[in-house]
């Protein structure tokens, strides 16, 4: 991919960062150039951060579907940070830690932050209003830097086989979205 | 009598064995015809667990599925009978029983 058609993911970065890295670099008016050992970064930081919170979120939720749903996460994104860890093991790659991935950790401490108080109903539907903008990120993410930035064909093919389960992930969490009803938040 | 029960037997269909496989969150194929008897086997090429679980009248539930791994069921009676996987409620399949 040429760097030229960097400026058209710019909403699809802006949305995965939040307010983070491109607001505060703005001189970076470009999606990150990563390397590979920092896409196998941001991969396993994305997965362990949905992970965590999923945990979190079993420990607080009494909605049995919500339940199976992070049960769900807990198990998809581990067997893909499994696979990670494995590549990067065969491959003779340390995942290199970087400031998307800082900035990702930095969102994840956020949402944990607004998810803290809440409870019952109001804590389901905030749960997964986020999962749903946060899989959406992430398959923009995937679709328009991860994928196209990684130079090794193994990686790349992991990040293009992990990709039909995030878009489902996603899928559950808007039908699972719709049946708790209520109003849908803006989440970041 | 004896041959005639020869006869019929070697005339009846064997039964077969079909293959379904589960890959990119899909069921390939998503719908299948079988013959009642038939045994269909569900093998899972995707990193994530998956299962084939009948969702309709008639039960039946491969359990979790890892990667490389397979289940199976036999077409026991007629009929149409949906299924899904129970960790991603989004994946569906159908059996045409005949």
């Amino acid at each position: 991919m040429s760097r030229s058609s960097y400026p058209l993911l710019l909403p699809a970065v802006a949305l995965l960062f939040g307010t983070g890295l491109l607001a505060q670099n703005p001189a970076a008016a470009s999606a990150p150039d990563l390397s590979d050992p920092e896409v196998a970064h941001v991969a396993v930081t994305a997965n362990s951060i949905d992970i965590d919170l999923a945990k979190f979120a079993q420990t607080r939720t009494h909605n049995a579907a919500v339940k199976q749903f992070a049960a769900t996460m807990i198990t998809d994104h581990s067997a893909v940070n499994a696979q990670a860890a494995a590549l990067a093991t065969k491959l003779g790659v340390t995942p290199a830690d970087n400031a998307v991935s800082q900035s990702l950790q930095t969102g994840a401490k956020q949402a944990r932050a607004s998810l803290e108080p809440l409870r019952g109903a109001a804590f389901d539907r905030a749960y997964i209003d986020r999962e749903v903008a946060y899989h959406q990120a992430v398959l923009d993410a995937i679709d328009k830097v991860l994928i196209p930035t990684t130079e090794n064909a193994e990686l790349r093919k992991l990040l293009t086989d992990v990709r039909p389960a995030v878009a489902t992930h996603l899928e559950h969490a808007k039908q699972l979205r719709t049946q708790l009803g209520g109003t849908a938040r803006t989440s970041k | 009598m004896i041959l005639w029960l020869l006869l019929l037997l070697g005339l009846s269909k064997a039964p077969t064995r079909h293959t379904v496989e589960i890959r990119g969150m899909e069921f390939h194929p998503a719908d299948l015809t079988v013959a009642v008897g038939d045994t269909v086997v569900w093998i899972n090429r995707d990193i994530v667990p998956h299962t084939a679980t009948g969702s309709g009248r008639t039960k039946w539930d491969t359990g979790q599925l890892l990667q490389g791994q397979a289940g199976r069921y036999v077409a026991s009676s007629r009929g149409t009978k949906r299924y899904a996987c129970t960790f991603h409620p989004t994946m569906h399949g159908t059996l045409i029983v005949r």
